[in-house]
């Protein structure tokens, strides 16, 4: 019972935090699952969040129903999944009736861009937070930086999916 | 936006009434072929509702894209809430976002019992390691294209180290860093120009009067 209150409590958080694309929710991921409630090592949430990133669906739902079901079996993985997505649903319900008045006004403007914003510094401290933990020498650090030059050059060209395979296949040839 | 749906509808010529069961497998559908997550996936969602199914158009799909990204959460489950509610009312939203959730959901249950056991192995782990750099390159990617989005002036810059600051240097929770720099943009930022093309289209009209 424990484990479910906490499940639901850190992926409540997680889910309030994922704003504007999955990729945001890996460094709060890290923080709750990871610093904060010490439920795996590093390395067993980035496998998490590797498979999360290969399969259908958003990366949160995914890392949160994988999370869930090692920490509490199936119970565990219906209460985290639904808790990632049940701040969303919440705003939803309390903000549709007035998005025509919110989407023009322009302090409400001025606070989502402020959060965009928000949302790409902790994109930025994730790549060293989440960065340092995966790279751990030269190789990594190289195969990380064509990971990412593949991803600039082919911009919109390249599905993310086709790297990530690629840096798998490479990783299962060297490691 | 009753209105806006009624008028869509009827252009479409659309059924009177979306079934349940037509409704979550379209959303099941939609939460299977949603691979990447992210932008990746909006031309799929737009396929399977605005050209498959035709229940919306293209300006109320962009519309109510607008409000799915507007909230935080996974884009894919909010618009299923959205336009589910749109169709077919509460009962209609709940449908839709099971069946979003529910074909990763059994993927992942899958995996989680079935592979699990397999990660160990030398292979399989050095291929999990190696899409998990893969994920840093695709960090430090986002960072780049949201950067070069949103860095216009010196305010944004300032707001976004404030972010950094802090989660990095003091520690905050992540969801402060938010906040954050939600609330330095608000007091900083400056009033929202108009967009570029309404400007060059005030000034080609200035050019053309004169």
């Amino acid at each position: 019972m424990r484990i479910l209150t906490g499940l639901f409590v850190s992926f409540s958080l997680i889910g309030l935090g994922a704003y504007g694309g999955g990729l945001v929710t890996i460094p709060l991921i890290q923080h709750e699952l990871v610093e904060q409630r010490q439920w795996m090592e590093f390395d067993d949430m980035a496998r998490i969040l590797a498979v999360a990133q290969m399969t259908p669906g958003p990366i949160a739902v995914n890392a949160a129903t994988f999370t869930g079901f090692r920490l509490g079996s199936v119970p565990g993985a219906i209460v985290a999944t639904a808790s990632v997505i049940f701040p969303s649903l919440l705003i939803l319900v309390a903000l549709a009736p007035f998005a025509g008045r919110f989407k023009h006004n322009s302090h409400a403007r001025k606070l989502r861009k402020g959060i965009q914003l928000g949302v790409l510094s902790l994109i930025i401290f994730a790549v060293w937070s989440y960065g340092s933990g995966v790279v751990q020498g030269l190789l990594e650090l190289s195969i990380a930086a064509a990971a990412f030059l593949f991803l600039v050059i082919f911009e919109g060209k390249l599905h993310p999916l086709v790297v990530i395979l690629s840096c798998g296949a490479l990783g299962a040839l060297i490691f | 936006m009753n209105l806006n749906n009624l008028t869509a509808n009827d252009a479409a010529g659309s059924q009177e009434r979306v079934s349940f069961p037509l409704l979550f497998l379209t959303f099941f559908r939609i939460g299977m072929l949603t691979l990447g997550g992210g932008l990746a996936m909006v031309p799929v969602i737009r396929h399977e509702l605005v050209f498959r199914r035709r229940w919306l158009n293209d300006n109320d799909f962009i519309g109510m894209m607008s409000m799915a990204t507007v909230v935080p959460g996974a884009v894919a489950v909010n618009l299923a809430y959205l336009l589910g509610a749109e169709l077919r009312g509460k009962k209609g939203s709940a449908v839709a976002v099971l069946g979003t959730v529910l074909p990763s959901f059994f993927v992942i249950l899958f995996i989680a019992k079935f592979l699990l056991p397999f990660f160990d192995y030398p292979r399989v782990s050095a291929f999990l390691r190696g899409c998990a750099i893969a994920v840093a390159g695709q960090l430090a990617f986002a960072a780049f294209i949201f950067g070069r989005k949103l860095f216009h002036r010196w305010q944004h810059l300032a707001v976004c180290a404030a972010g950094v600051i802090a989660v990095g240097v003091f520690g905050l929770h992540p969801l402060f860093g938010l906040l954050a720099a939600g609330l330095l943009g608000y007091r900083l930022l400056p009033e929202n120009r108009k967009p570029l093309q309404a400007r060059l289209k005030v000034r080609r009209q200035a050019r053309e009067e004169s």
